[in-house]
């Protein structure tokens, strides 16, 4: 089982980076809409090709593990639930290249008000991402309930930019395009963290391990 | 093989299942906004628990099925293509409910105009859940590219209603709330076609088959 066992650390390990390479997209997209940078913009927007390429390349390796190494039991499940995060992951990455190309709208026009909200909203949304996966690697923890309870602080940022975007929309009608666009930024990063925690309730079905019991005793065919 | 065969042929019929509970959420949502019934309204919120329960008893079987049967190829293949769709079916689902849930505020204030694209969104969004997950279960054929032609349809109605509710909004600014509410609407729909469309790319990609053709002849392994 020593082969398999190797095998199942470089999937981790692939899950990781593939975690990795989306945070940096977040953290890009929303950095490039602080610094007014629509290069960077367009970088992220051109990686994004990266992220759905390891996202594949994790789903053909599962898939083959499957087949080949006829896992039981935990690993299984595992990989089955490896095969779902990867879904929610390169969602996150269009989500951030969404957040590139409002971004990019928004650098072309005079800036409305800093941005207070938006920056806090992508730190949570980030160590959502980070803390989910670290919680599928890692097997099962606490972590994963903390991430749920975060996704509540993401909402309530969510609400309190609108509100405020809202109040300006209604002071000066002209600034509504402007502050449509800044509401709908916020609404991606709340996509993101719930993508995050989806992933964390993902976690949390495969430590129950229902199925699992299930499984030990398999029936005869 | 004629037991896993049953099996499959089930597991089909559960998907199904799924799919025209997904649709017929989304086709409520749609009727108390337009028929201003919040009724409805709350029934597609109860309702779904139902599929999410079906969610994870699909997994299950699925889950079940890859450990017992060992199936190889195309059926392994189609079987952990079942389990991704069904996540996309349950969060469907869950934008049911939120269009259910601002069909309801919608419809305790007066009515701001009458809605024309959310309907037609609705039912284009609805065909390319049916069709989506017809392509799932009928294998391959052009269907699923059809699917992803029509997400087009839906993507541009949205940026139509948007357009439109800017103009209300500027012109009376008491028409905000109102019209950022449909506008969340029309967004929901455009995410629900966003999903079909992700399950008809799974079916493609299911269908091409280039890693089954890897597994065809495993190496010898152990």
């Amino acid at each position: 089982m020593a082969i398999f066992d190797e095998e199942l650390n470089a999937l981790k390990e692939k899950v990781l980076k593939l975690g990795y390479m989306v945070e940096a997209a977040i953290r890009d997209s929303v950095k490039s809409l602080i610094e007014r940078d629509s290069e960077l913009a367009k970088e992220v927007i051109k990686r994004d090709h990266l992220i759905n390429a390891l996202e594949v390349k994790i789903d053909e390796e599962c898939i083959r593990l499957i087949a080949l190494r006829q896992p039981m039991a935990r690993d299984l499940r595992f990989i089955t639930t490896a095969m779902k995060i990867t879904t929610d992951l390169e969602r996150m990455g269009d989500l951030a290249e969404d957040i590139c190309e409002r971004a990019i709208e928004l650098n072309e026009e005079p800036l409305l008000r800093p941005f207070v909200n938006i920056p806090r909203m992508a730190e949570i949304a980030q160590e959502m991402v980070r803390d989910s996966i670290d919680a599928f690697v890692m097997g099962c923890s606490k972590l994963p309930y903390k991430v749920i309870k975060r996704d509540d602080e993401v909402d309530s940022l969510t609400v309190k930019n609108f509100k405020e975007m809202l109040e300006i929309m209604i002071q000066d009608p002209k600034i509504i395009p402007t502050a449509v666009k800044r509401t709908y930024i916020a609404k991606y990063l709340e996509r993101i963290a719930d993508h995050a925690t989806n992933i964390a309730e993902m976690v949390i079905y495969m430590c129950k391990g229902k199925m699992i019991r299930h499984m030990e005793i398999p029936e005869g065919e | 093989m004629a037991i896993f065969d049953e099996e499959l042929g089930a597991l089909k019929e559960r998907v199904l299942r799924l799919g025209s509970m997904v649709e017929a959420a989304i086709h409520d949502s749609v009727r108390c906004l337009v028929e201003r019934n919040s009724d409805i309204a709350r029934e597609v919120i109860e309702k779904e628990h139902q599929i999410n329960i079906l969610e994870v008893e699909i997994d299950e079987e699925c889950i079940r099925l890859i450990a017992l049967r060992q199936p190889k190829a195309g059926d392994l293949r189609f079987i952990t293509t079942a389990m991704k769709i069904t996540t996309d079916l349950e969060r469907m689902g869950d934008l049911a409910v939120n269009i259910a849930e601002r069909a309801i505020e919608l419809n305790e204030e007066p009515q701001l105009k009458p809605y024309i694209d959310i309907p037609r969104m609705a039912e284009i969004s609805e065909g390319m859940v049916r069709d989506s997950l017809n392509a799932f279960v009928e294998g391959c054929t052009k269907l699923p590219y059809e699917v992803i032609k029509r997400d087009d349809e839906v993507d541009n109605l949205n940026v139509q209603v948007f357009n439109e509710l800017l103009f209300y909004m500027i012109q009376d600014p008491n028409t905000i709330s109102r019209a950022t509410r449909i506008s969340y609407v029309s967004k929901y729909l455009e995410r629900i076609a966003d999903h079909a469309t992700n399950i008809a790319e799974m079916v493609i990609y299911m269908c091409k088959g280039k890693i089954i053709r890897h597994m065809e002849f495993p190496p010898p392994i152990f």
